[in-house]
């Protein structure tokens, strides 16, 4: 299990991490979202240990992460990076080595990346001479190269095509099936609701919402839809556990909180005219995160 | 592990500096030029002697010649036959002809004797006994033959006496002293030429990865000082390979070509410069590691530098300085303090003969500055190489961003 405890680091006078918590199991692929600032990457940074937090420890399977542990990791920086002017094989190959991998492994794994990536024409090619979405690939296999344990992507699908998005979906879910811890950021949420089984909203340096996706779905505020031929002067008298979302031409969203009868607002919408449309949902993952950033964002 | 992935590292370093074409061709070429400078004097003969080394007989040696305005007696001819063993006269018309005999060396004339008058000769290169040599012998010999008129088995006793010996006290052998001025002064040239380049050579390799993004990768891998060594060790080994491509062919050109010429003891001034070398590239570089951390962009890497180059500059004036009055007291000082030291303690090896232990004292003065550096460097370079973008505030890198 990676385990972040209860992480706190500031900059300067601004705090990027206020006590964050954070568990990612063994083959779990966990979605981590949060509003610009909440402190997503600062938190990913000390995961990998790049960044020391000023509190707080990061531990996989136990172990607080050192050298050893780091190298059992795969990390994509939001910053994408890597050497311009070096060979898309020799990278990869010396990225392995550099976690600690010998020689001919880190060989035979790049080799084998590289085509599990389509890359195959391109290993001895710089990789300023490959195109953005080739050098995503590269980036992404170097995260993967020396086979890690936890993989750790910050914001590994922003700028990618539709086919490139595939490609890192697959890549992502067999990783997970394979066992690994993967973490990833994004604010693509509906990518996340589909891809992951796990989600962690972060805001303010904490993680607001954490869980299961199907599950923080089922027990999120469910979203009725209402439209009627008459006025919308009803919203006024909502029942207890029902709260106004949008109202538009005649048609109304309410969020209904767990155990609120959606019939109590339905009747109350009929007071004032005929029904013309009636839709009780699950909440989405981008509902969900606006509900829980809202939560710890009163104002 | 620690050596293992420094080494990984440097050894990327290396490769990535001899894949460039740029790098590879430049240092090329410019090891054929210097090696053909090298060869020039030996092709053109300017070190050759012109004559019998000293000006003295030795038995089995080509006659000297010597332009003869008027005529010689049968006591002067004897003279200079004893002096020099064999003589070949070439008879001179007159004062003109004197002069271009001697100043185009034609016919071999290293001197040319006027009987009763004086004796000619070409202006002599300070370095070599040559033309000045046979004509101070030639006018020795004629003023013996002029003593004892008629008697050419007395101007020959005479002049076979074995001559005194002649030993130079003070300053030396003329010709080495003027090597080790050559060496102390082409020497701070050298190293300040070297060291900027490969300071320059630091900041840009730490700016590339730091631009490119790919520090962030990296560090999450490898501790940021064992980048920071391996990135020195990497560029330290380029270095000396190249300043070896660069100066060794020459070197060894000079070695074989004149040898002779060379004076012995000055070899050993090539090692000093090869240890300064070490001992500067270790304190500017890490200076230029840590400096470099804090900034994103080439175009800033100058200035961010300055700092560094300004000890440099003052170094390489206080060597440069010291050639002159390589014993005074403020030359002394200089060849202490560390970052003076590369250059104004070379300076002194070459023209002041330091004490050992001075020297000794001065290197390592100068690698231990070069190991408190190199922690301050690395602090400033772990809190500076995460933070792109604007150029970082040296406090802020300090506190670790």
């Amino acid at each position: 299990m990676l385990v972040l405890h209860a992480l706190r680091r500031r900059f300067g006078s601004v705090t990027a991490l206020d006590g964050l918590e954070l568990r990612v199991a063994p083959g779990e692929l966990c979605g981590f979202v949060g509003p610009n600032g909440a402190g997503k990457t600062t938190a990913m940074r000390c995961a990998v240990g790049v960044t020391t937090p000023d509190e707080g420890r990061v531990t996989w399977r136990g172990r607080t992460v050192d050298l050893e542990v780091r190298h059992r990791i795969g990390y994509m920086p939001e910053e994408r990076g890597l050497y311009p002017r070096m060979r898309v094989q020799e990278q990869l190959s010396y990225l392995a080595r550099l976690h600690g991998r010998s020689a001919g492994w880190a060989q035979q794994q790049a080799r084998w990346w590289i085509d599990r990536l389509g890359l195959g024409d391109r290993a001895d090619s710089a990789v300023e001479e490959l195109s953005l979405g080739n050098q995503q690939r590269v980036q992404l296999a170097a995260a993967l190269v020396h086979a890690p344990e936890v993989l750790v992507l910050d914001e590994p699908f922003s700028g990618l095509d539709p086919l490139a998005v595939d490609v890192m979906s697959d890549v992502l879910r067999e990783r997970a099936d394979a066992g690994v811890a993967v973490v990833f950021s994004s604010h693509q949420l509906d990518l996340v609701e589909d891809l992951c089984r796990t989600v962690a909203v972060v805001s303010e340096g904490r993680v607001a919402l954490r869980g299961d996706v199907a599950e923080l779905r089922r027990g999120g505020d469910r979203r009725l839809r209402v439209a009627t031929d008459g006025s919308t002067a009803w919203v006024g008298s909502l029942p207890p556990g029902a709260h106004l979302l949008t109202s538009s031409n005649g048609t109304v969203t309410v969020a209904l909180a767990p155990g609120t009868d959606p019939g109590a607002v339905i009747d109350l919408a009929r007071t004032d005219g005929r029904l013309v449309e009636v839709r009780l949902e699950q909440p989405r993952l981008a509902e969900l995160f606006r509900d829980a950033v809202a939560r710890r964002e009163p104002s | 592990m620690a050596l293992r992935t420094i080494l990984l590292i440097a050894t990327r370093e290396v490769r990535q500096r001899l894949r460039s074409k740029l790098f590879v061709g430049t240092t090329l070429v410019l090891a054929v030029l210097l090696t053909t400078m090298a060869a020039l004097p030996s092709v053109l003969g300017v070190f050759e002697p012109d004559g019998p080394g000293d000006g003295s007989a030795a038995v089995g040696q080509e006659p000297v010649r010597l332009g003869v305005l008027g005529s010689l007696t049968g006591e002067e001819l004897a003279a200079l036959e004893a002096t020099f063993g064999a003589v070949e006269t070439v008879p001179i018309a007159d004062r003109t002809a004197a002069e271009a005999a001697l100043t185009a060396e034609k016919d071999g004339v290293l001197a040319v004797v006027e009987p009763g008058e004086r004796v000619l000769v070409a202006p002599g290169d300070g370095l070599l006994p040559t033309g000045q040599a046979v004509a101070g012998r030639a006018a020795e010999a004629l003023a013996v033959a002029a003593l004892f008129p008629a008697d050419p088995d007395r101007v020959g006793a005479v002049l076979a006496r074995p001559a005194l010996p002649v030993e130079a006290v003070g300053q030396g052998d003329p010709a080495e002293r003027f090597a080790r001025v050559v060496i102390a002064n082409l020497g701070v040239v050298f190293l300040f030429a070297v060291l900027l380049m490969y300071a320059s050579m630091i900041i840009n390799g730490v700016i590339e990865e730091k631009g490119s993004r790919v520090v962030e990768l990296l560090v999450a891998a490898v501790p940021v000082r064992w980048l920071m060594t391996g990135k020195l060790l990497g560029l330290g080994v380029v270095g000396l390979g190249q300043t070896v491509v660069l100066f060794g062919p020459p070197i060894a050109v000079l070695l074989v070509t004149l040898g002779e010429v060379i004076p012995p003891g000055v070899g050993v001034l090539g090692v000093a410069v090869a240890g300064w070398f070490v001992a500067g590239y270790a304190l500017y570089a890490v200076m230029a590691a840590g400096l470099g951390a804090l900034v994103s962009r080439p175009e800033e890497a100058q200035a961010v530098l300055t700092p560094a180059n300004v000890l440099m500059i003052g170094g390489y004036a206080a060597g440069f300085a010291a050639v002159n009055a390589p014993t005074s007291t403020w030359a002394v000082a200089a060849s202490f303090v560390p970052f003076s030291a590369p250059f104004a303690m070379l300076v002194r090896q070459a023209l002041a003969e330091p004490a050992w232990w001075e020297v000794v004292l001065a290197a390592a003065g100068t690698l231990a500055t070069a190991a408190v550096l190199t922690v301050l460097a690395a602090r400033i370079y772990e809190g500076g190489i995460l933070r792109v973008g604007a150029r970082v505030r040296l406090s802020a890198a300090w506190n670790g961003g």
